[in-house]
Parts: C-alpha cells; sequence; structure tokens
C-alpha cells in the first residue's frame, strides 16, 4: 500500500518534470483564479467591514414628555441600562440640549438670547451592542422605552438603517453571485487548461489502458497532479496577495481610499488563507477529475 | 483459449467491420491473420483485448466470455495479452526502462521485480544496452524491439501483433519474427495480423484470412 502511494506520488511528480511548460501553464491558470476570487473576496470584506463601522453612529434618542426628577435620574438609567440591546445611556438634560444647540449654531448662537433653556426636551441617547444595530434590534427597544417612559418622540435614523440594510443586502448578494461566478469561471478554465495538458498526453493514457492498468491506476496519479499544482497555485496566489497587500494596497491605496484614518484595510485571516490553498488544491484535483472523465477510456 | 462464437462487428449501419466469425485458436498456436487493408483484421484484434464490443456474437479468451466483461474487468484481461502495434506506441518522453517497467507497474509488481523482469526482457529482444535511452534515439526496428519487450514482460497468454513489419525493412521483420517465434516457443498464443504474404511463406504457421469482414480461409500450414 505504501509502495503504491509513493508510486503515485513518484509518478505525479515526474509527469510534472516531463510536462514543464504544460505544468507551468495550469498552476499559473489557477494562481491567477485563485488570486482573483480572493481579491475579489477581500474586497466585498473590507466594504462591509467598513460599513459595519458606520452602524456604531447608530443610537436611539428618546425625547421625553417631562423632565425626570434628579433623584429619579440614577434609576431611570440603570433601568435603560439593564435592556439586552443598550451598551450605553446618555442622559442629555434640557440645559445640555440647549448648550450643544448653542455650539452648534457657533456665530449665531446670540440668535438664541431671550430663548428660555427649558424650550428643548431632556432626552434619553441609547448606545446599542453592537449585533442589536439592526432594525429587529432597534424594535426591541423601542417597545420598551415606549413601554416604561412617557416619550414625546423617538428617533433613530430608520431611514438610514434600512438604506444601510439594503446595501449590506446587495453586497452580499452580488458579492456572492460574482464569487460564484468567478469560482465556476475559474474551474471551467483550470478544467480547460488540464484538458489540453492530458490532450498532449493521450498516447499515455491509452497505452497505460493498453497494458492493463485499472482505471484507479491511470487516474490517481493525474489527480494528484492536479492537486499538487493547485498546492502551488494556491500558494503563488497567495505570496502574491500578500506581496501586493503589503507593498501596494495598504501602503498606497489606504491613503486615497474613503476610508477613516484608523480603519486598517483587513487581509485574509490564517485560517482563509488556508482555505485559499486549499480551495488550489480542490480546484486543480476537480479539475483533473472532470477532464479525466472524458480521457480516459478503457 | 480464444474461441469465437458468430462474432458480428458493425460500426454503423452501413459499416460492417467483421461478419458472423466462428473459430477457435488452441493454446500456444501460432496464427497468421490476413487480408486487404479494411478486410477487419484490426478490428478482429481489438475485439481480442476487448477495445471493441461485438455488435452480436461472444468472445471467449481462456474459458472466459470477455463481450460480457463490465469495464473494471477489462484491464485483468489485458494483463494476460501483449499488443504490438506497427506504429510501436511508445511513451517517447521516458526511457527504454520506463517504457518496459510500465506495462509491470500498471499491474502493481514490486519495484525489484519490476527491474529484474525488464532487464530479462530488454535482454531477450537485444536491447539490454540502451536502457537509459529514449525511443526517439532508437531506430524503427529497436523501437519495435522495446513495444515486443514490453508486450513480453508481463508473461502474457496471447501476444496480438497488428503489421508488426509494416515499417521495418525485411532484415528488421526478421529479427522481430524471431522474437515472435521464441515467445510462442515458451507456450504463448501468438496472432499476427499482417498483409505480407512473404512472412507465412516463410515462417509457415496456420493463417486465417479475412475478406470484408468475413472468413473465406483458414489454412494449417
Amino acid at each position: 500500500m505504501l509502495e503504491r502511494i509513493r508510486y503515485f506520488i513518484v509518478r505525479a511528480l515526474r509527469n510534472m518534470r516531463q510536462w514543464p511548460l504544460l505544468c507551468t501553464a495550469s498552476i499559473l491558470t489557477m494562481a491567477v483564479a485563485l488570486a482573483t476570487v480572493a481579491t475579489f473576496f477581500l474586497v466585498v470584506v473590507n466594504i462591509e467591514q467598513l460599513a459595519e463601522r458606520w452602524t456604531n453612529e447608530i443610537q436611539v434618542i428618546a425625547y421625553l414628555q417631562d423632565v425626570p426628577k434628579q433623584q429619579d435620574l440614577p434609576g431611570l438609567i440603570k433601568e435603560l441600562k439593564n435592556y439586552p440591546e443598550v451598551e450605553q445611556v446618555t442622559y442629555v438634560s434640557q440645559a445640555k440640549a440647549m448648550k450643544r444647540f448653542s455650539e452648534r449654531l457657533g456665530n449665531d448662537a446670540d440668535l438664541l438670547e431671550g430663548v428660555r433653556s427649558d424650550l428643548l426636551p431632556a432626552s434619553f441617547e441609547l448606545g446599542l451592542k453592537p449585533e442589536f444595530r439592526t432594525t429587529d434590534g432597534i424594535a426591541g427597544v423601542l417597545e420598551k422605552l415606549e413601554s416604561s417612559l412617557a416619550v414625546e418622540d423617538l428617533r433613530y435614523g430608520q431611514e438610514w438603517l434600512d438604506r444601510f440594510n439594503n446595501f449590506i443586502g446587495m453586497l452580499r448578494f452580488v458579492g456572492a453571485l460574482l464569487g460564484a461566478f468567478l469560482l465556476l469561471a475559474a474551474l471551467f478554465i483550470v478544467s480547460n487548461t488540464i484538458k489540453l495538458t492530458l490532450y498532449a498526453r493521450r498516447d499515455e493514457l491509452e497505452i497505460m489502458a493498453l497494458v492493463g492498468a485499472t482505471m484507479r491506476f491511470i487516474k490517481v496519479p493525474f489527480l494528484l497532479e492536479g492537486a499538487i499544482q493547485g498546492f502551488i497555485g494556491g500558494v503563488i496566489s497567495l505570496l502574491f496577495l500578500s506581496v501586493f497587500f503589503t507593498l501596494v494596497v495598504s501602503r498606497y491605496l489606504g491613503t486615497f481610499w474613503l476610508t477613516p484614518a484608523d480603519f486598517n484595510l483587513v487581509f485574509l485571516t490564517l485560517w482563509q488563507q488556508f482555505g485559499l490553498v486549499l480551495a488550489g488544491v480542490v480546484l486543480g484535483a476537480l479539475g483533473s477529475f472532470s477532464s479525466l472523465r472524458r480521457f480516459v477510456k478503457i | 483459449m480464444i474461441q469465437l462464437f458468430n462474432v458480428t462487428k458493425r460500426y454503423s449501419s452501413d459499416s460492417l467491420a467483421l461478419k458472423d466469425l466462428t473459430l477457435q485458436i488452441d493454446k500456444g498456436e501460432f496464427v497468421y491473420v490476413t487480408g486487404a487493408s479494411g478486410a477487419g483484421k484490426t478490428t478482429f484484434l481489438r475485439l481480442l483485448y476487448a477495445a471493441e464490443k461485438p455488435t452480436r456474437g461472444q468472445i471467449l479468451i481462456d474459458n472466459k466470455n470477455i463481450s460480457r466483461f463490465r469495464s473494471h474487468q477489462i484491464p485483468f484481461l489485458r494483463r494476460k495479452i501483449g499488443v504490438v502495434f506497427q506504429d510501436f506506441k511508445l511513451l517517447q518522453s521516458r526511457t527504454v526502462y520506463e517504457n518496459v517497467a510500465f506495462a509491470l507497474e500498471a499491474q502493481g509488481k514490486k519495484r525489484y521485480e519490476v527491474s529484474k523482469k525488464v532487464y530479462q526482457a530488454l535482454k531477450e529482444v537485444g536491447l539490454e544496452h540502451r536502457l537509459q535511452r529514449r525511443p526517439v534515439e532508437l531506430s524503427g526496428g529497436e523501437q519495435q524491439r522495446i513495444a515486443i519487450a514490453r508486450a513480453l514482460v508481463v508473461d502474457p497468454l496471447i501476444l496480438l501483433a497488428d503489421e508488426p513489419s509494416g515499417n521495418l525493412d525485411q532484415e528488421v521483420t526478421l529479427d522481430i519474427m524471431e522474437l515472435f517465434k521464441r515467445a510462442n516457443a515458451r507456450g504463448t498464443t501468438v496472432l499476427l495480423a499482417t498483409h505480407d504474404h512473404s512472412l507465412h511463406r516463410r515462417f509457415p504457421r496456420r493463417v486465417l484470412t479475412l475478406d470484408k469482414g468475413k472468413l473465406i480461409g483458414d489454412q494449417q500450414p
């Protein structure tokens, strides 16, 4: 058994040595295909990551009908903090609201002269935990607020959130669609390149069948060869991506991108890198498998 | 060893390759299959190593009905049959040694067994000194001898040769015939398809004559 495995590996490697051009063509095709898919994946992940940051701004503001008494405030804040969705609570008194408004007016602040400081309502500003920065999460908070406080008005950026949700939904849908299309295209190209390499070696396949080789004996070294080429293609695409990402994207593009200063572009995680190389192995083996079905006939 | 019962092979409705062939070839026989081009010689051989299935009729080899073989059984039939072609069918990218070893490796033989048998087979055909050469560096006659070594290295029960001397001159053809005769003397059944009548005049053996797919002659020497 071990001798057989050794034989298959040796034959796969020898085949690659004997057909260096075909082998290089297959490896490069797979490297380009994998790098294209991975680049697309990175673009989607980074856009999503960036978009996720915008949700930090999401908060629910509850404008109160009556100003709560000073001694009731700690209790109210504690109650609001106990909501599972809420991360932080800020009480904005009427005076503070007026101060903010005045600051926002800047040089025109003197327009407020003579205006009573209790004109603006007091409010609670509720920051939400990341997992509840969604339409459903906000709906839960609104329901609780309406039942426990005398609220004059509630503001939570509904329109913005709907647009954001649509954007993320669309991004994921288009991402999945294009990703699947790219993967299929990659599989098609790889399979055709391997088909060409097998076509060049059809005599070998024919002679193998003639001398009594079983289907498994014929196919395994070719599948292994495809897998090894896929592995090398995967490693090349990963190296190319990391070099490109380190030298070009994060150094130069990051400064032009419409990103906040503290936003770092995301690269593939260790598992995703492993997945990319594994995808190469699977792509190579699958490409060989689908082509072999056509060329190996006993 | 080989029995055919009413074997017909048709490639399409208007292309009849063999018609109603019934014959028997015993173990250890040396048989020529002759006929003009298109008579059905190659199809006849292809049916024997299961590269084709008969349209009708039964073929028994070593008492097994190969016309009913499923594809996974065919490799095991071919391990009992050595095949030699007019165009040698050697792997040009591999050495002489690798070409011959290939047949044994395909059968899963162990490494030490492979090297011993390959050397013996190449010695038998007089090419043991060319182990590391590639086919392209050798003459046509030498290439055919490698093909014969590859066919014989597995100790086949049957050796099929399809116009093996078609591309070779007279002198080399005689050498090749000598190799077939030696294999036959060791007990291998040999079927040699040829349109060269001088061969069976020089080495008289049983002759099956095909014409337009029909067996029109079966002569003993």
